[in-house]
C-alpha cells in the first residue's frame, strides 16, 4: 500500500477509535478527559524513565498507560464520591502533571525528556515504523495497535451495549435493574485510556484530542439514539481523516493538525445546518411557529 | 424524513471528500543524476551540501528557527523522506521518537546518525549511570568533526565514483572549521576570566563551554517541558552580581520570558546586566544569510557572546 494509503488508514482506525469512545465521554459530560490523560501521562514517562534509566520508546508508553489508565481511575474515584465531573478532570489532571514537572526538575534535569517528545507520534512517519516479524513485512506497526484497540472496543461495546446505554442515560435506573455501573464505568474508562495512550504513541494528541471529542458532538447533533450517534461519530471521525490530508497536502502543513481541522469544520457545518439540533432549522421552526400563531 | 436528510448529507460529505482526498499524488522529482540527500536540522544539511558538493541535493526537515524538540512534521516531509537516496539524522536522541523510525528507514536506505560517530567517552552524559548523552554536540567543533567525517565515509560508501570529491571537500570543510575554532579562541581570550560565564534560557551549550572553558548556566533543563524553579532565578542573579557578568543571552528558539525575569532581578540589586543579543541553539538562520550556514552561525555566536561580555 502506498504511504497515503497507510497514513489514510491511520487516520481512520484512530477516528473511528476515538469517535466511539468519545461518544460515552459527551454523554458522561467527561469530555476534557482526554486532555488530561495527555498532560497526566509526563508523569508516566518521567517514571519510566526514572525506573528504567532508558528513553526507549516502549518503556515510555508503558509507562504513559499506567498513568492513563491511573488518571481515569482517580477521575472515576472522586466523581463516584460526589465531586462533580469537572473539578474531579481538573484535580487530578494539576495533580498528576504537576508531580511529574516537579519528578522532572528533581531528578532528570539534563535530559530530554519531554511528552511530545518521547510519547507522542508523528501521523506522517506512520508509514516507515514497520512492524516486522521474521522478515515479513507486516505494515506500520500503529496500524496493528489501533486496530487491536479498535476491536477490543467493539467487543466490549457489543458485549455490554446495554448495560453500557443504561448506566451512561440513567445511572439510578440501571443500579435498580441490577446492572453493576460502577464496574461499567471503571470498564469504560479504562477502555479510553487505553485508546487514549496508543493513539497518542501513533498519532500525537492534537489529533487524539479532536478525534475523542468533536466527532461525538457532532454525532450528538443529528440523533438522539445511542447507537446511530455511535454510527455516526465513527464516520464522522472518517470523514475528517480524509478531509484533513487533503487540506494538508494542498497548503503543505501537519497532517494531524489538518485532520484535527477538518473535525471542526464538519461539526460547523453541522451545528448549522442539523436537521434536528442545528441553528436553522431551529430558526425555522421558531418561523414556522410565529406564523402559525400570527 | 430527518433521518434521511441526516445519510444524505453524509455520504454527501464522504464522496466530497474521498473524490478530493485521492486525486493527490505528487511524482517523485528525479534530480538529474545527484544523490538526493535528507537531513533533520540545518547544521547536518550544512555539512552535505559542503561535503557532498555538486554531487548533492540537500533538504533539511526542520527549518530555519525551529527547535528540533519542537519540530512538527507537515505533509510534504513524506516526499522529503521517501525520494531521498541518503537521510542523515542527529541521533541522541535530538529527533526523538522520530529516531526509532530512521531506525526502521536504516533497512531499506543507507540512513546515518551523525552523532553517533563521536566516541561516547567524549559525549556528556545527562547524568552518572543513566544511558542517556546530551545531543547538541555541535556546537563542539571537534565533536562536530567526527561528524563531518561520517558524512564523508557514508558518502563514499554509497557513490565510490566521486569518493576523491568528498575526500577533497571534507578536508577543506574540515579544515575551515578549525579556522573557526582558531578565531573563537582568540576571541574568547579577551574575556576577562572571569567573566566566561554563559547565561542563557537553555542548556544546549554544554559543550561549547566545555569546549572553550566558559562556565554555562541555564534557567531550564534540557527538555523543553522542564519549568524553572524560584531558586534557580535567584540564585543566577547572585551569581551575576558577584562576578559582574554583563549580559545574558536568547536564543532564536526559545521564548524571552525567562531570561528576562533574570534581568529584573538584577536590576533590583543594582547591578546592569543587559541582554547579550541572539543565540543560535538548536536551529540556524535563514537560509541564503550568513547566520544560515554552520560557520556563519557559529561565527556569530561568538562574536555577540565576546562583544557582550568583554
Amino acid at each position: 500500500m502506498s504511504y497515503e494509503g497507510w497514513i489514510l488508514l491511520t487516520g481512520s482506525l484512530v477516528g473511528i477509535s476515538c469517535g466511539i469512545v468519545g461518544c460515552f465521554l459527551i454523554l458522561r459530560k467527561m469530555a476534557m478527559l482526554a486532555d488530561a490523560i495527555s498532560h497526566t501521562v509526563l508523569l508516566g514517562i518521567v517514571g519510566a524513565y526514572l525506573i528504567s534509566n532508558s528513553l526507549e520508546g516502549i518503556y515510555m508508553l508503558i509507562g504513559a498507560a499506567i498513568v492513563g489508565i491511573l488518571t481515569a481511575f482517580f477521575v472515576q474515584l472522586l466523581h463516584s464520591s460526589g465531586v462533580q465531573s469537572d473539578a474531579a478532570i481538573g484535580v487530578v489532571f494539576t495533580s498528576l502533571f504537576a508531580v511529574g514537572v516537579i519528578l522532572l526538575s528533581l531528578f532528570a534535569g539534563k535530559v530530554h525528556l519531554d511528552t511530545d517528545h518521547a510519547l507522542m507520534g508523528e501521523i506522517t512517519f506512520i508509514p516507515w515504523d514497520i512492524l516486522e516479524i521474521n522478515g515479513i513485512n507486516l505494515g506500520p506497526k500503529a496500524v496493528w495497535m489501533l486496530g487491536a484497540v479498535l476491536v477490543f472496543n467493539l467487543i466490549i461495546i457489543f458485549l455490554f451495549y446495554k448495560e453500557i446505554k443504561i448506566s451512561s442515560f440513567d445511572p439510578d435506573m440501571a443500579v435498580a435493574l441490577g446492572i453493576p455501573v460502577l464496574l461499567i464505568h471503571y470498564l469504560l474508562m479504562g477502555m479510553l485510556s487505553l485508546t487514549t495512550v496508543a493513539s497518542f504513541d501513533g498519532v500525537g494528541a492534537i489529533l487524539v484530542v479532536a478525534m475523542l471529542i468533536v466527532p461525538g458532538a457532532t454525532a450528538y447533533l443529528l440523533t438522539d439514539k445511542l447507537s446511530v450517534m455511535l454510527i455516526i461519530s465513527a464516520i464522522v471521525g472518517v470523514l475528517s481523516a480524509f478531509a484533513g490530508y487533503f487540506i494538508a497536502t494542498i497548503f503543505n502543513v501537519s497532517i494531524s493538525g489538518s485532520m484535527a481541522v477538518a473535525a471542526g469544520v464538519i461539526f460547523a457545518i453541522t451545528f448549522v445546518f442539523s436537521p434536528t439540533h442545528g441553528l436553522l432549522s431551529r430558526w425555522l421552526a421558531r418561523k414556522r411557529l410565529q406564523n402559525k400563531s400570527a | 424524513m430527518l433521518k434521511k436528510w441526516a445519510i444524505f448529507m453524509m455520504s454527501m460529505l464522504l464522496l466530497l471528500f474521498i473524490g478530493t482526498g485521492c486525486s493527490s499524488s505528487n511524482e517523485a522529482e528525479k534530480q538529474n543524476g545527484k544523490i538526493v540527500v535528507t537531513t533533520t536540522t540545518g547544521q547536518i544539511a550544512d555539512i552535505v551540501k559542503n561535503v557532498g558538493g555538486e554531487h548533492v541535493e540537500v533538504t533539511a526537515l526542520m527549518g530555519p528557527g525551529v527547535d528540533p524538540h519542537l519540530y512538527q512534521a507537515s505533509q510534504g516531509d513524506i516526499q522529503k523522506l521517501s525520494n531521498a537516496d541518503m537521510i542523515f539524522y542527529n541521533g541522541l536522541h535530538l529527533e526523538g521518537k522520530m529516531g526509532e523510525i530512521f531506525e526502521k528507514i536504516a533497512k531499506n536506505k543507507p540512513t546515518i546518525a551523525v552523532a553517533e560517530a563521536i566516541p561516547k567517552d567524549k559525549l556528556i552524559k545527562s547524568q552518572s549511570g543513566a544511558n542517556a548523552y546530551d545531543p547538541h554536540v555541535w556546537f563542539d567543533i571537534d565533536l562536530w568533526s567526527y561528524a563531518v567525517k561520517e558524512v564523508r565515509d557514508e558518502l563514499s560508501k554509497f557513490d565510490p565514483k566521486h569518493q576523491q570529491d568528498y575526500k577533497k571537500n571534507a578536508d577543506e570543510y574540515l579544515k575551515s572549521l578549525q579556522d573557526v575554532k582558531a578565531y573563537a579562541q582568540k576571541q574568547i581570550a579577551q574575556i576577562p576570566e572571569q567573566s566566561r560565564v554563559l547565561i542563557t534560557a537553555h542548556d544546549a551549550f554544554g559543550y561549547f563551554g566545555r569546549a572553550y572553558g566558559i562556565e554555562v548556566m541555564g534557567l531550564q533543563g534540557l527538555s523543553t517541558d522542564s519549568e524553572y524553579g524560584l531558586k534557580d532565578v535567584q540564585s543566577l542573579v547572585q551569581t551575576i552580581v558577584s562576578r559582574n557578568i554583563k549580559a545574558v543571552f536568547i536564543e532564536s528558539s526559545i521564548s524571552e520570558k525567562s531570561i528576562k525575569a533574570v534581568v529584573e532581578g538584577a536590576k533590583k540589586r543594582n547591578h546592569t546586566v543587559t541582554i547579550g543579543g541572539q543565540l543560535f541553539s538548536d536551529a540556524m538562520g535563514e537560509e541564503g544569510t550568513k547566520e544560515g550556514t554552520y560557520i556563519g552561525m557559529y561565527k556569530h555566536n561568538i562574536d555577540t557572546i565576546v562583544s557582550a561580555l568583554k
